[in-house]
């Protein structure tokens, strides 16, 4: 119950924060069409010169990517600005600013996770549904419900995952102060943008199984346009709930790392 | 001209720059990704046939050689002048005797330096890995150099003049996204200018973004004729003659404008 | 007698620093065998404070009044020792001690810089989940104390130092801390906005009965605060009692200060004795043994044209100072 007004309050004081600059408003929306819009021109290139890649056509690639536009927006709504704030550029644990989060009767975790939101985020969400929805007309043919139940769990662990990743990446900043690992996972994320079937095969293991950022979008996006076979959907779910819980272990180790070595 | 303290600060700005090297390694790497994703995706669309007459290992070669192409005509520079002049940093550079440009052109040569030395080896072990393919005659070379300088100076000098216009608007910052969002679509990121849609073609030979990163690239890869050569000289001289116009008139008035508020 | 609200015993921190090396090759060598240098912030510290005390804690800078005070405050583990604050072991971080708890740092901001420190101030409500009607009273009362009222609507990036410490206090005591750590609280300030914010720590103190441990740069800080002072030198505890009686203990002379009207001829004094110092205008310095002070003024008075005279003893600064100088009591 306090961690959901708490959620709330967070939210109320981020947005406050936003309004507080009016341009803010305007040049997110501006970013967000600017990636929207260069997302969108790159499909149309490359599928002007080849009807498939390995399987993937337009209309599936583009339903891949409604899904890392949403998975991006949900992303940066919540716990990307306060994983930043905590871990990024300027970020507390440099400033030491950390200790007064340390300092608050609220799992520290949470704290970390949730502080800092980016209402605006709001935009790429509807932006990425429109893009999920205009997948599926070019699909042409209904999506069985089956596969749509399939989907958004495929999505929910998708998010999950994408979490445990970020908040690795996040803690790793413990024992090497000063690396910017939030901008290594971001230019990594990058990579989600193609199915992850589209890279070499050492890549591949590299991005399903050392970093895998590759699945967070191919998973939900194969799920919508063709269905996931069971284990593949059950596997998934598996591997972000073991990599929460590996996360939040090595973020524990951090703290306590934090506690014995900071002056 | 002050020659000799300018070249004073270009030697402190690159021992200065060294220190930091994991950070510009790290941004280097972020700036690599986009270039990579899509040589992977147009290798594996290419497969064993070749698409709009390049094979697989032909889009390795052009790609591998774009790695290094934008991260020597890169500016990051142009990112911070307008914190520069938003905090007032400005008028330290305006005391010394010395002309102010002399400050970004010394971070910018520190710079491409030490990226130099992230880039070099990771294209060179990653051109071991994917094996290209890139027949470069030394006639081909010798009309790539200058046409890589002129890019260099194009897409700084184009970068320059929107960055001072933080003199008039905070938020100036939003245009260097968008030219960086013009170059990745319209300057041989997203793919080879030969191979974009018609009309995506057009626009990219008259306007400037092409001539910032794929043109000399498109002279390497032995892409072009004598006449198409020729004629992209002239264009990017002609946009390089009208961007240090902009910057001159920009800074002119930009300055006016900053000694008249008082900073 | 109540029991302590804070009880340290052989507290000790030991940092291990890695050692580096300049040159190319040292780092590539340190990337395999890192060598390690361990420092010894705090050593063996021992203390007991009664609720509802100030003390202040001195030392030159590096001397370990942080590291302790963060140990207090859970943020750091001790390497040895055991401390007891309003009953809990601190580095344990139990939310019900966090809640019982408050630090203030000087050089840290807990503020939201781009909104009014009201909503800053609601936010911190919300976390340690103040009542309500707990919240307003407090809040209230901090305010008028602060005379802080017409600062509460601006955005807190426009204020000046001051008015930000004076939010800081407000961030730092809104869920009524029974334990309140200050980390240099008038770090940088200037002196009228040291003495409002002392006075404040001050009536503060007599209200609630908070416990407070303060460290400070400035000894006007502790003078005006504190009956009771921790010296730490080099992670060590030199001295921990009464600040008047370590000035006596310390200085065992007394300065007296008499006005001559001037002769042409220098004066003979009682005793012999020479001035430490002249003016200009005539007033000489004298430094001489405390039981003797007495005797030298009345003889004084009775031989030479005295317009004015002063006894006092040695300002605490120079007293602290020789005390950081030598590194002993």
């Amino acid at each position: 119950m306090h961690s959901l007004k708490l959620l709330q309050t967070f939210a109320r004081a981020s947005f406050q924060q936003e309004l507080a600059y009016r341009s803010n408003f305007f040049i997110s929306l501006f970013h967000s069409l600017l990636n929207l819009g260069t997302g969108l021109l790159a499909l149309l290139v490359l599928f002007g010169q080849v009807q498939s890649i390995r399987g993937w056509d337009f209309p599936a690639t583009l339903a891949l990517l409604g899904v890392y536009l949403i998975v991006s927006a949900l992303r940066g709504l919540v716990f990307g600005p306060s994983l930043e704030s905590m871990a990024g550029m300027d970020g507390e644990v440099l400033t030491g600013r950390l200790d007064y989060t340390l300092l608050r009767p609220v799992n520290t975790q949470f704290l970390a996770s949730f502080r800092v939101w980016n209402l605006y985020a709001f935009i790429d969400l509807a932006l990425g549904v429109a893009v999920l929805i205009l997948a599926v007309v070019k699909i042409g043919q209904a999506v069985p419900v089956g596969h749509w139940l399939s989907f958004l769990a495929a999505l929910v662990s998708a998010v999950a995952t994408l979490y445990a990743l970020m908040l690795v990446f996040a803690a790793l900043v413990f024992w090497f102060p000063g690396v910017l690992f939030t901008w290594i996972f971001n230019s990594i994320f990058q990579m989600a943008r193609y199915p992850v079937g589209l890279y070499p095969s050492w890549l591949r293991v590299v991005l399903t199984w050392i970093i895998p950022v590759g699945i967070i979008t191919t998973l939900p996006a194969q799920a919508l346009t063709l269905g996931l076979p069971l284990p593949l959907q059950l596997g998934g779910l598996a591997l972000s709930v073991a990599l929460v819980t590996g996360a939040s272990l090595l973020f524990r180790v951090a703290l306590s790392r934090y506690a014995s070595a900071s002056s | 001209m002050n020659h000799r303290g300018g070249w004073a600060l270009i030697k402190r700005s690159w021992l200065s720059w060294m220190q930091y090297r994991s950070f510009f390694f790290l941004l280097a790497f972020g700036w690599m990704v986009p270039p990579l994703v899509y040589l992977f995706v147009w290798h594996s669309a290419a497969g064993e046939a070749s698409i709009g007459g390049m094979t697989a290992p032909q889009f390795t070669g052009y790609y591998l050689t774009l790695i290094l192409v934008n991260q020597l005509t890169y500016s990051q520079t142009n990112w911070t002048l307008g914190d520069v002049i938003r905090s007032g940093e400005l008028n330290a550079w305006l005391l010394r005797p010395l002309s102010p440009h002399y400050n970004v052109l010394s971070a910018e040569l520190a710079g491409k330096v030490v990226y130099l030395a992230f880039i070099l080896p990771i294209t060179g072990l990653l051109a071991l890995v994917l094996r290209p393919e890139l027949n470069a005659g030394p006639r081909e070379i010798l009309l790539f150099l200058p046409a890589l300088l002129l890019a260099w100076l194009l897409r700084f000098i184009w970068g320059y003049w929107l960055a001072l216009l933080a003199f008039w608007a905070t938020r100036a910052d939003a245009l260097l996204t968008l030219q960086d969002s013009l170059v990745f679509l319209l300057a041989g990121v997203v793919a080879p200018v030969p191979l974009l849609p018609a009309a995506m073609q057009t626009v990219a030979i008259y306007l400037p973004f092409r001539y910032m990163v794929g043109f000399p690239i498109e002279i390497l890869t032995g892409q072009l004729t004598a006449t198409h050569v020729a004629q992209g000289f002239a264009i990017q001289a002609a946009w390089l003659a009208a961007a240090l116009l902009l910057a001159r008139l920009v800074w002119a008035g930009g300055i006016k404008r900053y000694s008249a508020i008082g900073g | 007698m109540t029991k302590p609200c804070i009880e340290v015993h052989n507290l000790s921190k030991t940092y291990r620093v890695p050692v580096r090396e300049a040159g190319l090759k040292a780092s590539l060598r340190s990337l395999t065998h890192r060598t390690y240098q361990e420092v010894e912030a705090v050593q063996q510290i021992s203390f007991s404070v009664e609720p509802g005390e100030i003390v202040g804690f001195i030392g030159p800078n590096g001397a370990g009044k942080t590291t302790t005070l963060k140990m207090l405050a859970g943020l750091l583990h001790p390497t040895g020792g055991e401390a007891t604050v309003a009953g809990f072991t601190p580095w344990e971080r139990r939310h019900a001690y966090l809640r019982r708890i408050s630090m203030v740092m000087g050089n840290k901001s807990q503020m939201l810089w781009d909104i009014p420190p009201l909503d800053s101030f609601q936010v911190l409500g919300d976390i340690y989940a103040v009542p309500p009607a707990e919240y307003r009273q407090t809040l209230d009362e901090l305010i008028d104390l602060l005379g802080m009222r017409e600062l509460l609507t601006k955005p807190v990036r426009n204020f000046s130092l001051g008015e930000r410490m004076k939010c800081e206090l407000v961030a730092g005591l809104i869920h009524r801390p029974q334990v309140l750590f200050l980390d240099e609280p008038t770090l940088g300030l200037d002196v009228s906005m040291q003495n409002r914010l002392r006075q404040f720590i001050r009536e503060y103190n007599r209200r609630s009965s908070a416990t407070i441990l303060l460290t400070s740069h400035y000894m006007a800080d502790v003078t005006a605060l504190c009956p009771r002072v921790i010296l730490i030198h080099e992670g060590k505890l030199l001295y921990d009692s009464d600040l008047q009686e370590l000035a006596r203990k310390l200085a065992p002379f007394k300065l007296v200060h008499a006005s001559l009207l001037v002769n042409s001829t220098p004066p003979a004094f009682p005793g012999g004795l020479q001035p430490v110092e002249v003016s200009e205008e005539g007033r000489h310095t004298f430094r001489l043994p405390r039981d003797e002070a007495a005797a030298f003024t009345a003889q004084l008075l009775g031989s030479l044209p005295v317009v004015d005279l002063t006894v006092e003893d040695p300002p605490i600064e120079a007293v602290i100072d020789q005390i950081y100088q030598e590194g002993k009591v």
